[in-house]
């Protein structure tokens, strides 16, 4: 059982003077300063930009763990900044994949049932979801690993059952926090490049946060993010 | 297209990811059971042991076969005391509804060991024309050995203590020779245990007047109300303490919760069930903050809190049941070891019954500071 993937060439994410100010008075801090943004769907955006600069921020009101200050933020036709608070994790649970900097698996749960979950919750029988969960790891390329713990695995294993997590049931957005971040060179490059090829085979639009120059040949647009604001002359190219 | 999942189904798979990540966490697991065994053993324990206690005073009568008492004035408990009149077996026995009345001597008395000393008893003197008054739980001779002349049974617990009584063993009682007739098993009140002796004889070792009466118990006729026969005997004994045997233990079980074992029994169940709460709670409330980005994370990829909640009460849930089994089992082997003619701890049914939903109230306090601080988290924080 999969997701409806976004179709046809409205973009996936819509941002106008998106705005986040941290704290108030003489202590407030201002992380996003009217950030304007969109991300066609289907694509494979990287958010670059030094630390400070915003992008986690941006990537967090985009995946509805954060409210914004001010703006609009439109998520595959919703304004995430206007939904309910109770809205949200179902929105999150059914539109959107996330992939964090550490992996972030529950270390109680066999790699199959830290991808089953996520489509147990969605409402796939036990038995499907298990299915989809052993399909999304063989794709992912850790068939015969299905049964392992979090802690018997690599750390690029570890990361490939988070992409594993993030793809099934084929949201239309996959979020990625530094992806490659926790990994070496070579997991790193493996591991953005299996994510490139399965989110472009599912049609997924997917905006990754990195630091990372060694993938930025992955990206189909790079966009570059400075003290809070999109810079003018970001580049829309890979 | 998914459909919704039911929220009974969502939370079911919300405990089953509780119950794995609790049974990861061995030494967490063995750690917070054993401060719900703790409580368990402890509270049902201490119960068990005042239940025993209660039951040392009240068993005298609760064996009586009488409906009904007619004890002096201002009696709370069974024990020796102020008499009653000579005439009040007359009184009783000429009371409609009243089917027997016997007269019950209880009194301090000494045994001399052979070795020099004595040995504090409570001697009873049980009339033998209804044995209403006893002897019961014989575990040597029979009750009717106190027929024979200068013949008493003593409790078999204080078989050593009196200088190694035997059947047929002759011993000193308050300077009169008698012969060991029987033994009783943990006929022990708080006070010295209880012996035996023919009414009349027993008179004679208190150096009491033939007529001395200290209690009177009495049965009903077959058909007749216990408390209609009570109403009669108070009216026409009105000085006199008439109570009917059930309400009889009920008064000392009150007494003494109130006057003297209450209060430190009470604190010590307390001081159990307390210390199982802090520990069970403060293990819950580690175990979140250990494993702060993993709720995180579930929040992130679309938990709620009511899925989350769901996980931690099941986790509760389960250290109450999994700790009271294992406390309830080793509260009735340590009864069983403990228990003798001195002390026998007492779990009855309701109290086997009653721990698991105490315990499962006390773990499901216990997780209220756990959820709290997973209700306050900010799934935002996985992208920190």
């Amino acid at each position: 059982m999969t997701l409806e993937p976004m179709t046809g060439d409205a973009p996936a994410v819509t941002v106008r003077s998106l705005t986040k100010i941290f704290g108030g008075g003489a202590t407030a801090y201002t992380a996003l300063a009217g950030v304007d943004m969109d991300v066609r769907a289907r694509e494979f955006l990287m958010l670059v930009g030094p630390s400070g600069s915003g992008k986690t921020t941006l990537l967090s009101i985009l995946g509805c763990v954060l409210s914004a200050t001010a703006g609009s933020a439109v998520v595959l036709g919703r304004d995430v900044t206007t939904m309910k608070p109770d809205e949200l994790p179902a929105f999150r649970l059914q539109k959107i994949g996330f992939i964090f900097q550490g992996h972030n698996l529950i270390a109680a749960l066999k790699s199959r049932d830290n991808v089953a979950l996520v489509q147990e919750l969605r409402g796939v029988p036990r038995a499907q979801a298990l299915k989809d969960a052993d399909e999304m790891l063989v794709a992912v390329g850790l068939a015969g690993k299905e049964h392992s713990l979090p802690g018997d695995l690599s750390g690029g294993q570890k990361q490939r059952v988070a992409i594993a997590r993030a793809l099934v049931g084929a949201p239309p957005i996959v979020l990625a926090d530094e992806p490659t971040a926790a990994l070496d060179a070579h997991s790193g490059h493996a591991v953005i490049e299996l994510l490139k090829a399965l989110t472009q085979e599912r049609g997924t639009t997917v905006i990754c946060v990195t630091h990372d120059p060694r993938i930025f040949s992955f990206a189909d647009r790079i966009v570059n993010i400075e003290d809070g604001l999109i810079r003018p002359d970001d580049g829309s190219h890979s | 297209m998914n459909t919704e999942l039911p929220p009974a189904r969502r939370a079911m798979v919300m405990m089953r990811v509780g119950i794995t990540m609790m049974l990861k966490d061995r030494a967490r697991f063995v750690g917070t059971v054993a401060g719900v065994v703790f409580a368990v053993v402890l509270a049902a324990q201490q119960l068990g042991i005042m239940f025993g206690l209660l039951q040392k005073n009240t068993m005298f009568v609760d064996s009586a076969a009488a409906d009904i008492w007619i004890a002096p004035p201002g009696t709370e408990l069974f024990q020796p005391g102020q008499r009653v009149p000579a005439s009040t077996i007359d009184l009783a026995r000429t009371t409609p509804g009243v089917h027997l009345a016997s007269p019950l001597v209880v009194g301090g008395g000494t045994i001399k060991k052979p070795d020099g000393g004595n040995e504090g008893i409570t001697l009873i003197g049980t009339d033998t024309s209804t044995w209403l008054g006893g002897p019961w739980n014989m575990v040597a001779g029979a009750r009717e050995a106190i027929l024979q002349p200068d013949t008493m049974i003593f409790e078999t617990a204080d078989r050593e203590k009196f200088g190694g009584l035997n059947l047929e063993s002759i011993r000193e009682v308050s300077g009169h020779l008698v012969h060991v007739g029987g033994f009783t098993w943990g006929l022990i009140p708080f006070g010295p245990s209880y012996a035996f002796a023919e009414i009349d004889a027993a008179r004679d070792m208190l150096g009491a007047a033939s007529n001395r009466v200290d209690y009177v118990l009495v049965t009903v006729e077959p058909g007749m109300q216990t408390e209609e026969v009570v109403s009669r005997l108070k009216a026409r004994m009105p000085d006199l303490k008439i109570i009917s045997g059930p309400d009889f233990h009920t008064a000392i079980v009150t007494n003494l919760l109130k006057n003297q074992l209450g209060m430190s029994f009470g604190l010590s169940t307390s001081f159990g069930l307390i210390i199982g709460l802090v520990i069970v709670a403060l293990s819950m409330f580690s175990s979140v903050i250990d494993n702060l980005r993993e709720f995180g994370t579930l929040k992130a990829i679309g938990c709620t809190n009511r899925d989350l909640t769901a996980l931690v009460l099941a986790q509760s849930v389960a250290y109450a049941v999994v700790g009271s089994l294992v406390g309830l089992f080793l509260v009735t082997r340590m009864a069983a070891g403990i228990r003798s003619a001195r002390l026998v701890v007492i779990t009855p049914a309701w109290l086997t019954g009653l721990v698991p939903i105490v315990m499962l109230v006390l773990c499901l306090l216990a997780a209220v500071l756990a959820l709290y601080r997973v209700r306050k988290l900010e799934p935002g924080m996985v992208f920190r």
